[in-house]
């Protein structure tokens, strides 16, 4: 088997691929492991927060330390950790691939037909291979719309964002979906003066309302703007001193620096996928059905190269099924459940059913319980201000179908809520199970009483 | 024109004398045109805005007047005229107008190297075009841009301060340098050199890592791929200019194959795209190195 791309998906598709006794080739074009989960956005990313997250704690609490962050503070010096942590995740992932046996090929892969490759390689002769099975799991880059003209100075895609040497003063931050909201929650916690602009009304439309004002309340209390149902026309270096963004409506707003966050595109233009008989569909991505199996029978895909949900955690899956599936292996039930995790500041999760899908699909009568973090002990002493925690019932007021919580630490609280799920527990559990206190966790205990309650008055 | 030159009984005398002085920080570091230091100060200020820095360029009537020249050239002003420098400023940027002051001052008039004028010139023509090609390198890798440019103006500064240094040891011992043993002196000692002139001249951190392990890239450091961008911006510049007077430039096969392009992950297509910025840089260079 041959998986191209060594992001999250294609990593687990050629480990497991290994694991059932095939020989597995990686093509990468890169030098490094990982794609740019690893290299140029999730853990970059992610490591920068951390440091976010500790100037704005230290902010919060001035009076124990006379804290101001350095006009001049190099970014790299915020993401201090992060060549310790890449280096680490380099060598932990080729370590595991020669530990496999799966052969590292570094080279740019394009199709001569449906079971042959032609990999150019950097200052080598082009290397063809042959082989029964493909897994295509290149990954996506940015969008770059029109009318922003990307020149990865002033104006940065998030590829490039982090390449700036310095914190800018201002920052606009064009989209409302994830990389948008977590990139200008970020850099508003580090001081960065954020203008957030998407043309729909909230960011991150997917989820609640209730969630998406958490949110933008959280951002605006930290001196971000929030510009939603606005068009932007266009943007470009002023050549003097800044980036003009004008939008719809005559307004023009100046800024240091301007983040392009519109969205990603399958990474596909150097495959020639036309050769091994595959075409994109009308969305840019490469169509597979249940089994992540493509048109071609010989030919599967995985991770953001298929598009949604395009989470890292999703991916690895996805890489694993993929080769189970091509090699005809069992690979248990896939659960359709993934909790969503947006490293925003505040972090927002989520798992199920919305309330708005929940009442699409159940109706109108759906009980929601609620819990507030600043509402118990452990949201007190952390002081988390802007958190919320909502459980999605049933309009009996028993069956969980999802839950959403909006605070630090969202992430990894999901995951009681998926076991519930995935148990198919009824809210009671939250109720009849005792937690560490003080905990956020408590906040379960605190949605499903509000449930409890509610179920009551409807008997 | 050769490094390999047999080592003269003038070099041999020469030669430990150099090597005391750049050991023990004895090499008479040129000035950097006081000027030309406040402006680079000046736009690394986040404080400091374009009034300032129009008033000090114009301090200095030369470095206004070539400044203006530049902003008025083809290649910055196709199709406009720019009656003064508030307006150039505003029109092309404090960043644009500090790198060329900046290139502005490195003249081989810094330098007082008699005979060797014109081999200064042209290596300051070189480092130049390295700044311009080492932005577009950056621009592709997703690198940072704005850093590149005065990394790569100054990666070789150390050349024209190691022929001077030459020559001033061979006057103290009364001997006379041929123009080999001074290439020769040059090329063992400008990299050494050329790492206290930026630390004397208080340049960024960035550009001081790329000045001192620039023929040592692959070494692990702090700014690693600064130091790449600017390498592989000098083996652009080295395909289009040449390196040195008279020396022979890259062939395009030469600068394909170069290892730090490929170290920096740059396919046929990528190296192509930054060809495509020649004319831009060309005609970038003509104005800035008139």
């Amino acid at each position: 088997m041959v998986v191209i791309g060594s992001g999250p998906a294609g990593q687990k598709a050629a480990i497991q691929a290994r694991n059932l006794g095939n020989t597995v080739a990686l093509i990468e074009k890169t030098r490094e492991l990982g794609g740019s989960c690893v290299h140029r956005g999730t853990i970059p990313s992610k490591t920068l927060r951390e440091n976010a997250l500790r100037v704005k704690n230290m902010r919060m609490n001035a009076e124990l330390a006379n804290f101001k962050l350095r006009e001049d503070l190099e970014l790299a010096t915020l993401i201090n950790r992060l060549e310790i942590v890449l280096h680490a995740h380099d060598k932990y992932m080729s370590k595991q691939m020669t530990r496999c046996g799966v052969e590292f090929i570094h080279g740019r892969a394009r199709f001569l037909s449906p079971t042959s490759l032609e990999v150019t390689k950097l200052r080598q002769e082009p290397e063809i291979i042959n082989c029964q099975r493909i897994v295509i799991a290149t990954g996506s880059h940015p969008r770059v719309p029109d009318n922003i003209p990307i020149d990865h100075e002033h104006l940065l895609d998030s590829d490039s964002i982090l390449s700036m040497m310095y914190l800018p003063k201002s920052l606009v931050v064009l989209g409302g979906g994830v990389i948008a909201s977590e990139y200008a929650s970020i850099f508003q916690a580090l001081g960065v003066k954020v203008t957030m602009i998407d043309k729909y009304p909230r960011p991150l439309g997917f989820l609640d309302d209730d969630l998406s004002s958490t949110f933008i309340s959280a951002f605006e209390n930290m001196g971000g703007t929030w510009l939603g149902n606005t068009n932007v026309i266009k943007a470009y270096w002023n050549g003097y001193d800044g980036v003009i963004t004008e939008c719809e409506g005559g307004l023009e707003i100046k800024s240091d620096k301007l983040l392009c966050a519109a969205g990603r595109i399958a990474n596909v233009s150097d495959l020639n996928i036309e050769e091994a008989g595959l075409q994109l569909n009308s969305r840019g991505l490469i169509t597979v059905d249940e089994h992540l199996q493509t048109q071609v029978p010989s030919i599967y895909a995985a991770g953001d190269v298929i598009g949604p949900p395009s989470l890292a955690s999703a991916s690895m899956e996805q890489g694993r099924r993929a080769s189970c599936n091509a090699l005809g292996k069992e690979c248990g039930r896939i659960h359709q459940l993934i909790p969503t995790g947006i490293y925003s500041i505040p972090e927002l999760s989520s798992v199920g059913l919305s309330e708005t899908q929940a009442k699409e699909q159940y109706g109108e009568n759906v009980i929601v319980g609620r819990s507030f973090f600043d509402e118990i002990a452990r949201g007190q002493i952390n002081d988390i201000q802007d958190g919320m925690l909502k459980i999605v019932c049933d309009p009996q007021g028993r069956k969980v179908l999802g839950v959403m919580i909006v605070a630090e630490g969202a992430t990894e609280l999901v995951h009681i809520g998926q076991m519930a799920l995935l148990n198919d527990n009824d809210v009671d559990v939250f109720v009849e199970s005792i937690f560490n206190f003080p905990t956020l966790a408590e906040a379960y205990r605190v949605a499903a009483l509000d449930v409890l309650a509610q179920r009551e008055k409807i008997q | 024109m050769t490094t390999e030159a047999v080592q003269s009984p003038a070099f041999l005398q020469v030669e430990p004398l150099l090597r005391e002085k750049t050991l023990n920080g004895q090499i008479d570091v040129p000035m950097l045109p006081e000027v030309a230091g406040k402006v680079v100060r000046l736009t690394q200020d986040p404080e400091s805005d374009a009034i300032e820095l129009a008033k000090l360029i114009q301090s200095d009537q030369s470095l206004a007047g070539h400044v203006m020249r530049v902003a008025n050239s083809a290649a910055y002003s196709p199709n406009s005229t720019m009656v003064s420098l508030q307006q150039a400023i505003t029109r092309l940027g404090m960043k644009v107008i500090s790198e060329i002051a900046l290139a502005a001052s490195i003249t081989s008039s810094l330098f007082d190297a008699p005979g060797f004028e014109k081999y200064i010139q042209h290596e300051l023509r070189f480092s130049l075009a390295t700044g311009l090609w080492s932005k577009e390198v950056a621009r592709v890798c997703r690198k940072n841009v704005e850093a590149a440019f005065l990394a790569g103006l100054l990666h070789d500064i150390g050349r024209p301060v190691a022929i001077q240094s030459s020559l001033e040891a061979a006057n103290e011992l009364g001997v006379d340098l041929t123009k080999d043993d001074v290439y020769l002196l040059e090329s063992h000692y400008q990299r050494l050199i050329g790492s206290r002139v930026v630390e004397e001249w208080e340049m960024p951190a960035s550009v001081i890592s790329v000045v001192r392990l620039f023929d040592n890239y692959s070494r692990p450091h702090k700014g690693q791929d600064q130091t790449m961008v600017v390498v592989a911006g000098a083996r652009f510049a080295h395909h289009f200019i040449g390196k040195k007077q008279g020396e022979d430039r890259l062939s395009l096969e030469e600068l394909t194959d170069s290892n730090v392009l490929a170290d920096l992950n740059l396919y046929q297509d990528d190296i192509e795209k930054i060809l495509e910025k020649e004319e831009v840089i060309t005609s970038s260079l003509e104005v800035m190195h008139s």
